[in-house]
């Protein structure tokens, strides 16, 4: 199962048949912060046109959304890509009507994957079929292509030509970023001799612009292969794999593997001791001892085989589930050698590692000590035994640690106050015509119902998309970066700020809306002002204008980034870029808040469906991945206790079994029932105790380690570690004494017999 | 005869095995008598009921019907703990096959009585290198059993059933796997115990092993057949 995860996480991509040559082009504004995928319409075409000799195409794509229209019906598509037509030449995502390098030429043509093609049509066949898009555009599907597989950077529902939007005046110019480019290198180019060239490029094209934003741009080429892993931003909505997360899940799936085959050693050890008389006749009748190794592995080899057609039928059984639990669909390829040889190499590795022990330990007895029948199996042995079960409990108190600790962190940044009250709090993203066009009739007609507390326009809501400019600011000398927040007068209020000086915006003051803004309390002390200090300095945001405005006020810090990012500066400027409202109910019936945006919306948007989400709701969304780790998290540990209990278990029944004289004679000599018990578990819970030793501070270790990913952390107590250890201990304790007692509560006088 | 003498009085005592199929009469109807200070060997032949007769005795296991009165109580109907505490304080073992613990010193093995009946360190350390004194095993002290002669580990055995000072010895078969020598040296220490004063009951096959009591007692198909007594 996990590595089907893996597989999948690492053959992101690769299906692309020109992959090699393939690199996104990136755009850097500022040294110390990852690059950004975006960039505008004049780029691809300037390369292309500029490095002839190096690229070979250069393919625009945009994500966009949009209102599609069929007859009655109207779906809002989340994942409509405008591209240039080579797309399909460029990237191998497998049409299945239609010509890769035709289908896309007409500019009012469409490419459908197979489920928006039957989602609209049908079993009918929908080429040729016309869709309308936004109201405007009447687009002919001219191609079907496969679903995107879930091990792909992009995603789309349905593909356009970018040629319908190439002569808006937005689209020609180099200031704006709406799109990723790609580009195709010639062969045997070198793509680090490009980059080389680049700062030339953005000089002649941009060098004016750049200079008056005092902003400096740089380009560089990501390999294909590399996107996915890339260090994922808030600026880059392709699809993105955490490496660190797949190695965990590397990492457990062979924790478990060894769990495993710990308990098939030892178990095949101990039932070895049984067979001794086998082997002892067979080394008299003349078998050699490498005969006799290769029995041994080759039986359990077997087992392992045998195991592995189990495993699969139950992966088989199971895969909706842990699909559901993963959140996308991975398809078993039955068709593809990297899974028969996955197989086949965890059949023998694990068979060899799990028969071997037995098998040299047996075949090494003489025939002499093996017929006698009561093998010693020596200290040596039981000192390796107790190794392998001190080395199974330290994974498994390591893994519920992990586990404790992962689930105290969440409930940690569940818990957090966040600064803002994100409570009967609605987001509605403004993003179609309709709604941004009469969005201020729509948040009038919210304002006079008493359900609603407050509305608030603004580009970004917590959690969401929050732009980086540079500024000057008053006794400043050099440029100053901090995110933005564009909005309207209503923020404060409708997010429940905090302010900690001077003053919230105000319809009052007739300079505010274009020329006052409020800073958050880091971006003031960044300043080297105090709260009191920064009121009424000015302040530039080159990315805009050059108009000085003036601090009116400072916020309280609240954590309008995900909690995993460290608090930032923030410049709050009344603007209209309103890309969500943000609505605030009186406290009582949501449901009747809801239906009241709902028909402010139809009636400033009757086009289109209304999408919204909570604010307080927002939070799994944004920690969806880790509380996805969690999930899985628990379920393995749980699994890799299990099978560590299996195994102490077995070893507790052996243990209880070869002792049963030892314990006939103590009960004859008038030790009690308790006595035994706490002699047998004790003995047992030894390597436990050990384990947890062992454990804990590797846990510690690790645990400090993922926390760093928060910038906001929940503290490490010490009770985690003691909880992990009892849990342990209280399952262990349960599995060994049951053989325990079952021991301890037999007739001596049978005990003794035996012998 | 003063009732107070009698150390195990059984009447028509009763033990069946059920398995499977078949119901084992291992003993019928047994009566016997054993007097504080006396010295019994039980004879029979294989599967008479001889090593039955001897746990009921040992309280190991409890009958099914009659009834045992041991030093003055009657026990038939004890529960497990009950038994376990007299017997701990009562009654040593010595068997066939030692029974020694085998990841234990000799030291060790003699002390576990001691602990069992709650003895304090420094009194367990003196007693224990008493009674190994007194089976010249002192020097192998901190052997382990395997690593002692079948002689050795039965003198161990010895050790360890007299260190608490039982008033009883029950002793199976305890020259079964030694050599002649070894069996009558096991023989002596035996009757020395006697001699000072503790009774003991004996199983044995061996007519030359039973010479050394006062009185055997012969078993057929669980009950007496006869007795005879030595002089
Ligand atoms: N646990 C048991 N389950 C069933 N039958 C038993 C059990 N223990 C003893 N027996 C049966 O009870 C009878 C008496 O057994 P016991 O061990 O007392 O004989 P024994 O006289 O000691 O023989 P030996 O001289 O061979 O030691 C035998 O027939 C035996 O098969
Ligand atoms: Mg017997």
């Amino acid at each position: 199962m996990i590595f089907l995860y893996i597989t999948n996480e690492f053959s992101v991509d690769s299906f692309h048949q020109k992959g090699k040559n393939i690199y996104r082009v990136m755009r850097g504004y500022d040294a110390t912060k990852a690059r950004v995928p975006y960039l505008s319409g004049p780029y691809g075409p300037a390369l292309l046109n500029d490095y002839p000799k190096d690229i070979k195409k250069a393919v625009r794509v945009m994500p966009t959304q949009a209102l599609i229209t069929l007859g009655n019906n109207s779906f809002n598509e989340k994942n409509v890509y405008a591209v240039d037509p080579s797309f399909f030449e460029l990237f191998s995502f497998g049409l299945i009507k239609g010509n890769v390098s035709s289908v896309l030429k007409d500019p009012h043509s469409i490419v459908l994957t197979e489920t928006t093609a039957k989602k609209y049509f049908g079993s009918t066949d929908p080429v040729g079929k016309v869709i309308e898009m936004d109201k405007s555009l009447q687009l002919k599907v001219t191609g079907v292509v496969r679903d995107v597989p879930s091990n792909s950077h992009l995603n789309f529902t349905m593909v356009m030509p970018i040629t319908n939007y190439t002569n808006e005046e937005w689209f020609t110019k180099w200031r704006n970023n709406n799109e990723f480019v790609y580009v195709e290198l010639n062969e045997g180019v070198n793509p680090a001799q490009l980059e080389k060239q680049f700062p030339t490029f953005m000089d002649k094209y941009m060098g004016k612009d750049l200079a008056q934003m005092h902003a400096h741009f740089d380009l560089a080429l990501t390999p294909l292969k590399d996107i996915y892993f890339e260090e994922s931003s808030s600026f880059d909505n392709v699809k993105h794999g955490d490496k660190k997360v797949v190695y965990i899940f590397l990492s457990i799936a062979v924790l478990i593997l060894v769990i495993a085959c710990i308990n098939f050693m030892n178990l095949a050890t101990l039932r070895a001791v049984e067979r001794s008389k086998e082997v002892g006749l067979r080394k008299v009748l003349g078998a050699m001892r490498n005969s006799l190794i290769g029995q041994f592995i080759g039986e359990s080899v077997l087992l392992t085989l045998i195991a592995c057609v189990f495993a699969i039928a139950l992966l088989l059984l199971i895969m909706p589930w842990y699909n559901g639990l993963l959140g996308y669909s991975l398809a078993i390829s039955w068709n593809s050698p990297a899974i028969y040889l996955f197989l086949l190499g965890v059949i023998l590795f694990v068979g060899f590692l799990a028969g071997s022990y037995p098998a040299f330990f047996l075949s090494s007895f003489t025939p002499i000590q093996a017929l006698k029948g009561k093998l010693q199996l020596g200290k040596g042995g039981a000192f390796f035994r107790q190794a392998l079960v001190v080395v199974q409990f330290s994974i498994s108190v390591f893994l519920i640690i992990s586990t404790i600790m992962i689930k105290k962190q969440m409930s940690f940044v569940k818990s957090k106050d966040l600064g803002y009250s994100k409570e009967q709090t609605i987001v509605v993203p403004i993003n179609n015509g309709d709604i941004y066009n009469n969005r201020i009739s729509f948040k009038n007609e919210l304002m006079a119902h008493s359900n609603v507390e407050s509305v608030a326009m603004m580009s970004g809501e917590p959690g969401g998309y929050y732009d980086r400019h540079s500024f000057e600011v008053e006794g400043q000398h050099e440029t100053y970066n901090a995110r933005t927040e564009f909005a309207d007068f209503e923020y404060v209020k409708t997010l429940g700020l905090k302010i900690v000086a001077g003053r919230d915006f105000s319809p009052k003051f007739a300079t505010d809306t274009t020329g006052s803004v409020l800073i958050n309390e880091t971006a003031a002390q960044q300043l080297g002002f105090t709260p009191a200090q920064a009121v009424g300095k000015w302040i530039i945001d080159n990315m805009r204008d050059s108009n000085r405005r003036h601090i009116v006020g400072v916020v309280k810090d609240f954590n309008f980034l995900s909690l995993k990012e460290n608090m930032d500066a923030l410049v709050i400027s009344p603007a209209e870029d309103s890309r969500v409202a943000v609505i605030k109910l009186k406290p009582g019936n949501v449901t009747a808040g809801l239906n009241i945006i709902k028909q402010a919306y139809t009636k400033a948007a009757p086009a289109y469906p209304m999408e919204y989400t909570f604010l307080d709701q927002k939070f799994d969304t944004t920690y969806k991945a880790d509380l996805r780790q969690q999930t899985i998290l628990s379920v393995f540990s749980g699994l890799a206790i299990f099978i560590a209990c299996l195994g102490l278990f077995g070893l507790a029944s052996f243990t209880a079994g070869k002792r049963t004289k030892e314990i006939g004679v103590r009960k004859v000599l008038g030790s009690s029932v308790q006595n035994i018990l706490i002699l047998l578990s004790g003995d047992m819970l030894k390597p436990v105790l050990v384990a947890t030793v062992i454990a804990i501070p590797l846990g510690y270790y690790s645990a400090d380690k993922w926390l760093q990913n928060f910038a906001y952390r929940t503290p490490m107590h010490w009770w985690v570690f003691g909880l992990a250890a009892i849990i342990t201990f209280g399952i262990a304790i349960f599995t060994v004494s049951f053989q325990s007692l079952k021991a301890a509560l037999a007739n001596p006088v049978k005990s003794l017999r035996s012998e | 005869m003063v009732k107070e003498e009698k150390m195990i009085k059984i009447t028509d005592l009763e033990k069946f095995y059920r398995t499977e199929e078949v119901e084992t009469v291992a003993l019928n109807k047994l009566s016997l008598e054993v007097k504080k200070g006396e010295f019994v060997a039980i004879m029979g032949p294989s599967g008479c009921g001889k090593s039955t007769l001897l746990n009921i005795i040992g309280m190991l296991d409890d009958p099914d019907g009659g009834s045992y009165v041991f030093n003055g109580t009657e026990i038939a109907h004890y529960s497990e703990r009950k038994r376990a505490d007299l017997r701990k304080h009562n009654i040593g073992f010595v068997f066939q096959s030692f029974n020694l613990i085998d990841e234990l010193t000799v030291f060790e093995n003699v002390e576990l009585p001691l602990i069992y009946t709650g003895v304090a360190a420094a009194d367990r350390a003196k007693r224990v290198e008493e009674v190994l004194d007194k089976m010249q095993i002192m020097h192998r002290r901190n052997h382990y059993p395997q690593q002692l002669s079948g002689g050795q580990q039965q003198r161990v055995a010895i050790a360890r059933a007299v260190v608490n000072k039982p008033k009883l010895i029950l002793a199976d078969e305890p020259t079964g796997n030694l050599d002649s020598s070894n069996g009558n040296e096991v023989m002596e220490l035996l009757t020395d115990l006697n001699e000072q004063g503790t009774t003991i009951v004996m199983v044995t096959h061996s007519e030359h092993d039973a010479r050394y009591s006062h009185r055997i007692i012969r078993l057929l198909d669980g009950h007496t057949v006869m007795e005879n007594i030595m002089i």
